[in-house]
């Protein structure tokens, strides 16, 4: 039996899908989300084999909740937008629907999920679509030890830093952790608005106040709130560079 | 491709104006030889080579009428240069007549004695033709260039229009109403009837008050709330709509195609960012000649997308002060999780 998470954030849509499926005995519908919130919480409480996630969606978008999942379902996006399908490549989508959907293309597509269910392993969906990401990280999504969703757009965001192979995000005095090399998050930020200054550190640059020279070749940024942060020699080029 | 016919044209022209030019002072200068008794065959062999030169003179010309263009340059100057240019072409040309008649007449044994001061208006004359079908070639080549031009615009113009038309409409409202409609016609087909046709009729009105001029609020509103309608199956109870409409505002003449890319906006970034979903607000009143609509809807300030809408607004202030002659003013502002467009039209 292939257990289904739909999530979309259309009534009509989500009817459509269920009758597709309704039409298959080897089908079950476990949950129907109308967001991306809840959806996270449902592939958690449910565990499915299969997701047909919709991208464009309040808070958090299709990617977005496939990056706060720890155990991954085989997804099969289904959306309007044809512009997302390299990056539903990347993140290992099996396949990628486009609305108005086609029932042939559809029922194509279960065979296959259904041959694939027994051997997928559930794998978080790691070092996601960095590469592909046409514009900038507009915003971080967070998933809090008691599982709540915080989203911080970048604009809002003070410094990273990286605390072993997970990451420490402040926001207004607020830190988050998130379980991401800093090296994929420093790729993924706009260059132009976010320095790595440090190994350890990415400042965004309208917080810094001012550079002071601490020792000789060792300097320290100071931010508005007066934050002190360490700035190593190849991240003082990097800084001098942009402004 | 223009270049090259122009420069083309250009060489043959030269060419006909020097042979012209010559014909025309052989002819002349030959028949006063002949008035004073000359045989034919002498007149012409006497006047040709002359008349050659004066043809290559002529042609030159056409620098100086270059340099003086009609339009631009004053009417003295264009006097003063002309004249004392045909005076030193015409001297040219009789002088080569005084060097070249005395041989003739040791050569021939003949009499040729023509009139100097004839031969010099002659002269005078001939180059002014000249100069004058010089300025009929730049005036015309300066018409076909100017037709050329206003061809251009109106290529870009319609370019431009196909655009703003195509931009009206997101695709992918399109897509998702389609979704829709497949997802009713198993359990309520009469309902996906209803939509099929709501579908058409608003894509019809799209196209037909697209091609207008000006229209009144009043169609302006109902394109709108058709859109909205449709929506509405999409997002069920997430999207509420008040519309308010007064009297005289609904009489007013505005842009078509206005508010609907305002309202779409409204729709894809303000309620489909909102969880919970939202109220889209739409009011426009008339007070003291002033035409005043106001879009209002909740949005996400954490959304991904802000900047698509930018787009959409900066198409419909460009389009609104076109109309206006910069009279008018569109403001788009964001407040406490609020968007609101702004638009005030003199009537």
């Amino acid at each position: 039996m292939i257990r289904v998470v739909i999530v979309d954030d259309e009534l009509p849509a989500r009817e459509l899908l269920r009758e597709f499926l309704a039409a298959d005995d080897d089908c079950e519908i476990v949950a129907e989300c109308a967001n991306g919130f809840e959806a996270v919480k449902a592939v958690a409480q449910h565990d499915p084999d299969l997701l047909l996630l919709d991208i464009q969606m309040p808070k958090l978008d299709g990617f977005e909740v496939l990056e706060l999942l720890d155990r991954s379902p085989i997804v099969v996006f289904v959306t309007a937008h044809d512009e997302h399908a390299l990056r539903a490549f990347e993140v290992h989508a099996l396949d990628y629907l486009l609305k108005p959907l086609s029932s042939e293309r559809f029922s194509a597509v279960m065979s296959r999920v259904k041959r694939l269910a027994g051997q997928h392993d559930r794998q978080p969906v790691s070092g996601l679509a960095t590469s592909l990401r046409a514009k900038p990280l507009q915003r971080i999504v967070v998933r809090g030890e008691d599982g709540a969703i915080q989203v911080v757009p970048v604009s809002r965001l003070d410094y990273i830093e990286a605390a072993d192979d997970a990451i420490r995000i402040t926001t207004a005095g607020i830190k988050l952790r998130k379980q991401q090399p800093i090296s994929e998050i420093a790729a993924q930020l706009d260059p132009g608005r976010f320095v790595r200054i440090h190994r350890a550190y990415v400042v965004n640059i309208e917080r810094i106040e001012k550079i002071e020279l601490y020792a000789k070749d060792s300097r320290v940024a100071i931010l508005r709130d007066g934050t002190r942060l360490p700035v190593s020699r190849s991240g003082y080029q990097r800084l001098k560079e942009l402004l | 491709m223009t270049t090259t016919r122009t420069a083309l044209s250009r060489g043959a022209l030269a060419l006909y104006a020097v042979a012209a030019v010559a014909a025309a002072a052989t002819g002349s200068s030959a028949f006063f030889l002949w008035a004073r008794g000359i045989s034919t065959g002498l007149a012409i062999a006497a006047a040709l080579p002359p008349s050659l030169l004066l043809g290559f003179i002529a042609l030159a010309s056409r620098f100086l009428c270059n340099a003086l263009p009609l339009r631009s340059a004053s009417r003295a100057s264009i006097a003063i240069a002309h004249a004392g240019s045909a005076a030193a072409a015409s001297g040219l040309w009789v002088l080569l007549w005084k060097s070249w008649v005395p041989a003739l007449n040791r050569q021939f044994a003949a009499t040729v004695a023509p009139d100097y001061s004839l031969l010099f208006g002659l002269g005078v004359v001939l180059y002014l033709a000249a100069v004058a079908v010089h300025y009929l070639v730049l005036e015309i080549e300066a018409l076909r260039e100017a037709e050329d031009e206003v061809l251009r615009y109106r290529v870009l113009a319609r370019e431009a229009e196909l655009r703003a038309f195509k931009a009206q409409v997101d695709p992918h409202f399109l897509f998702n109403s389609l979704n829709a409609i497949a997802s009713m016609c198993g359990s309520r087909p009469l309902e996906a009837r209803e939509m099929a046709q709501r579908l058409a009729d608003f894509f019809r009105l799209i196209l037909r008050l697209g091609a207008l001029e000006r229209i009144t609020l009043a169609e302006e509103i109902d394109l709108v709330q058709r859109y909205l309608a449709i929506e509405q199956v999409r997002f069920g109870e997430r999207l509420t709509t008040h519309v308010n409409v007064d009297e005289g505002a609904a009489r007013c003449m505005v842009p078509p195609l206005l508010l609907q890319p305002l309202v779409e906006n409204a729709v894809r970034h303000g309620v489909a960012s909102m969880v919970e979903g939202g109220t889209i607000d739409i009011t426009a009143t008339l007070e003291d000649h002033m035409l005043r609509i106001l879009i209002d809807n909740p949005a996400d300030p954490d959304r991904a997308d802000a900047r698509g809408e930018g787009i959409g607004i900066e198409n419909a202030r460009g389009r609104l002060s076109a109309v206006s002659d910069g009279r008018a003013m569109l403001q788009a502002r964001e407040a406490e999780g609020q968007f609101r467009v702004v638009i005030e039209l003199p009537r």
